[in-house]
């Protein structure tokens, strides 16, 4: 086949509009393909980051929509193991007008940084935010997309919560594992703003383990604690946490696998399609061939040689269409921290390529085994 | 006198189509002698082609035997008959059948392609076998740039850049005008009579047939007996 070669790339070549329409519809498919097998990858085979393998979250085992009452903290900071524990609260509201999608925690800064080593910004910023009830951290990207500095008024127009909660940006951090797309602030400006009966809740706690190793054991005696109690929680290490936040989508991961299933069966038939005709096109062709000597070996290798080139093609546009995609997803207004983050790792190129090529070579197998199989008297009285 | 090039015996070819039976060679004993030139000549639908392709064994016969080049070509495998074909056999068609996406000197190398020759040898074998029908100056022409006359000669240099003992032409003549078909008979009598090439020409012209050193005639797929008068 590689012999063939130049006669493979003129082939492909001879109706140019047909194989660039074949490649940029395998360029489309393959890119949504690998959209999905970056997310896929990033949902599923993405490790814990070491900071995170330190951590918990404790939440009401019924919903996260239901609150637990904070004196639970007393209580999960006498589990051996545990070095610290924070109450966090998500707080909807709205900035300015509801597009503007970002997440807002109520969180306690005294012990916020001390959870979330990642979290970088300058010490006299660290200060000013502890120092102050009304102030509140924003990521460096938030920052940067609301145009907002330090000293900056924020003004957030609660939903789940009543009223309006003034804030003025004393610190603009960066996170080293993640987009820095959070705004936080402090808990108790949240809780002052309610009647004193509603004050004292906690939507869910960071737990901060003293070693990767006590994370199980932790979790399961944090959840023994409170299993006689009217409101029981459940404790997960951060990364499965996230993932079930991702699961409230629904069933994420059949949704992405039948969509990829049904992009690479799509697109098999459409190459399977432009292939047949092609070689239905050039069935003399294969006759001269063949009575020049040409054996079946090397017409199927001709033809499954131009099929794998055209697919190869359409899978590396497709892929840089995937990377351009998957870098534009760091600034759509999603909160999935994940589909920010999107990579196309080293895996998914690699499958991604493969899927090409076996594309292209299963979508050329029929027709070549055909025309190979054609005798030749069959083949020059093809009148094309 | 020495041994036939090409032999057949009893050589019978039937084609079974849907309800239809034809019988398109029957009971052939043909003798062609080495550096002999051939003109095989008979109505159409009488079998010529069909001889011709057995010749090249690019067809199996019914039955019969059938040898060429001292070579049983019943008891070779396809892939056996595909490089035999390669090196003993050069096939003109009728029409030219060059490869569209192919220039004439890419045309020309292909059956190459599939010896052990290096890049730099084909390409002067070919640019060779282009001179010699006359196409030195057309070489990096595509099919659709040359004419029917010159087509067909790239066809011929194309049968011919493997040094092939046998020349089979089926009808190379009839898609073109007198003086382009009269160039391509002249040099297939000039290949037969420098390069000692067996050629067997498939006409229906008796012209054509003239420049052959023997004819012979199919009719109902049965070959007429030698002593024939033209
Ligand atoms: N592949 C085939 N399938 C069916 N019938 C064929 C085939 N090839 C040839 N024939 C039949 O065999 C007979 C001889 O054909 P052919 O050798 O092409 O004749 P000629 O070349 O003398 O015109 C014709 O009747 C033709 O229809
Ligand atoms: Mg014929």
């Amino acid at each position: 086949m590689i012999r063939h070669w130049p006669l493979v790339l003129k082939n492909g070549l001879r109706n140019k509009r047909r194989t660039t329409l074949t490649v940029c519809s395998i360029a489309v498919s393959l890119c949504v393909l690998g959209v999905f097998l970056a997310i896929y990858h990033s949902f599923y085979f993405t490790d814990a980051t070491p900071e995170q393998a330190f951590r918990l979250v404790t939440r009401n085992k019924v919903s996260l929509a239901q609150v637990m009452p904070t004196s639970y903290r007393q209580k999960i900071e006498q589990v051996s193991g545990v070095r610290e524990v924070m109450v966090m609260q998500w707080y909807g509201g709205e900035y300015k007008d509801p597009k503007n999608m970002f997440a807002r925690m109520a969180i306690e800064p005294a012990r916020f940084f001390a959870m979330f080593p990642e979290i970088k910004l300058a010490e006299e910023q660290k200060l000013a935010f502890q120092r102050e009830r009304s102030a509140c951290l924003l990521g460096r990207e938030l920052a940067e997309k609301f145009n907002l500095k330090v000293g900056d008024r924020v003004t957030l127009k609660g939903d789940i919560f009543p009223g309006t909660l003034e804030f003025t940006v004393r610190g603009v951090y960066d996170n080293t594992r993640r987009p820095a797309d959070e705004m936080f602030f402090n808990i108790q400006y949240l809780y002052e703003s309610l009647p004193q009966r509603r004050r004292d809740f906690a939507g869910t706690f960071a737990v901060l383990a003293d070693s990767p190793d006590s994370v199980p054991r932790v979790a399961r005696e944090i959840d023994a604690l409170f299993r006689n109690s009217p409101v029981q929680t459940k404790t997960e290490t951060e990364r499965e946490f996230e993932l079930s936040f991702i699961s409230f989508l629904g069933n994420v991961k059949a949704f992405l696998l039948s969509v990829c299933g049904a992009v690479t069966f799509t697109i098999l038939l459409v190459s399977a399609n432009t292939m047949a005709m092609s070689v239905r096109e050039r069935v003399k062709e294969v006759g001269i061939l063949k009575t020049l000597g040409f054996t079946r070996g090397a017409i199927m290798g001709i033809i499954l040689g131009e099929a794998a080139l055209i697919a190869l093609l359409g899978g590396i546009l497709g892929w840089c269409l995937a990377l351009l995609l998957t870098q534009g997803l760091r600034y759509a207004p999603v909160m999935i921290g994940e589909i920010k983050m999107l990579t196309l790792r080293p895996s998914v190129t690699v499958v991604l390529l493969a899927a090409s090529l076996i594309i292209g070579i299963a979508s050329a197998l029929i027709p070549a085994w055909g025309a190979s199989r054609t005798t030749i008297v069959d083949a020059m009285r093809h009148s094309g | 006198m020495p041994d036939p090039i090409i032999i057949t015996r009893k050589l019978r070819r039937e084609f079974i189509r849907d309800q239809f039976h034809v019988i398109a060679l029957e009971d052939v004993d043909l003798e062609v002698q080495p550096a002999e030139f051939v003109a095989l000549m008979g109505p159409s639908g009488s079998g010529k082609s069909t001889l011709l392709h057995l010749i090249a064994a690019m067809d199996r016969p019914t039955s019969g035997e059938i040898k060429a080049l001292g070579t049983d070509l019943r008891a070779l495998s396809d892939r056996q008959i595909a490089r035999w074909r390669n090196q003993h056999i050069g096939f003109v068609f009728q029409s030219f059948n060059l490869i569209p996406v192919l220039t004439a000197l890419e045309n020309v190398e292909l059956p190459l392609r599939l010896t052990k020759l290096s890049r730099k040898d084909r390409l002067e074998h070919a640019r060779t076998a282009l001179e010699l029908v006359g196409l030195g100056d057309r070489v990096h022409h595509l099919p659709r740039q040359l004419s029917g006359g010159q087509e067909q000669r790239v066809a011929i240099a194309r049968a011919i850049v493997t040094d092939p003992d046998i020349i089979l032409a089926d009808e190379p003549t009839g898609n073109l005008d007198a003086g382009s078909a009269l160039e391509v008979l002249t040099l297939l009598s000039r290949l037969n009579k420098e390069f000692s090439k067996t050629v067997v020409l498939v006409t229906h012209d008796p012209h054509a047939a003239q420049f052959a050193s023997h004819t012979r005639h199919l009719e109902k797929g049965q070959l007429l007996p030698n002593s024939v008068a033209v």
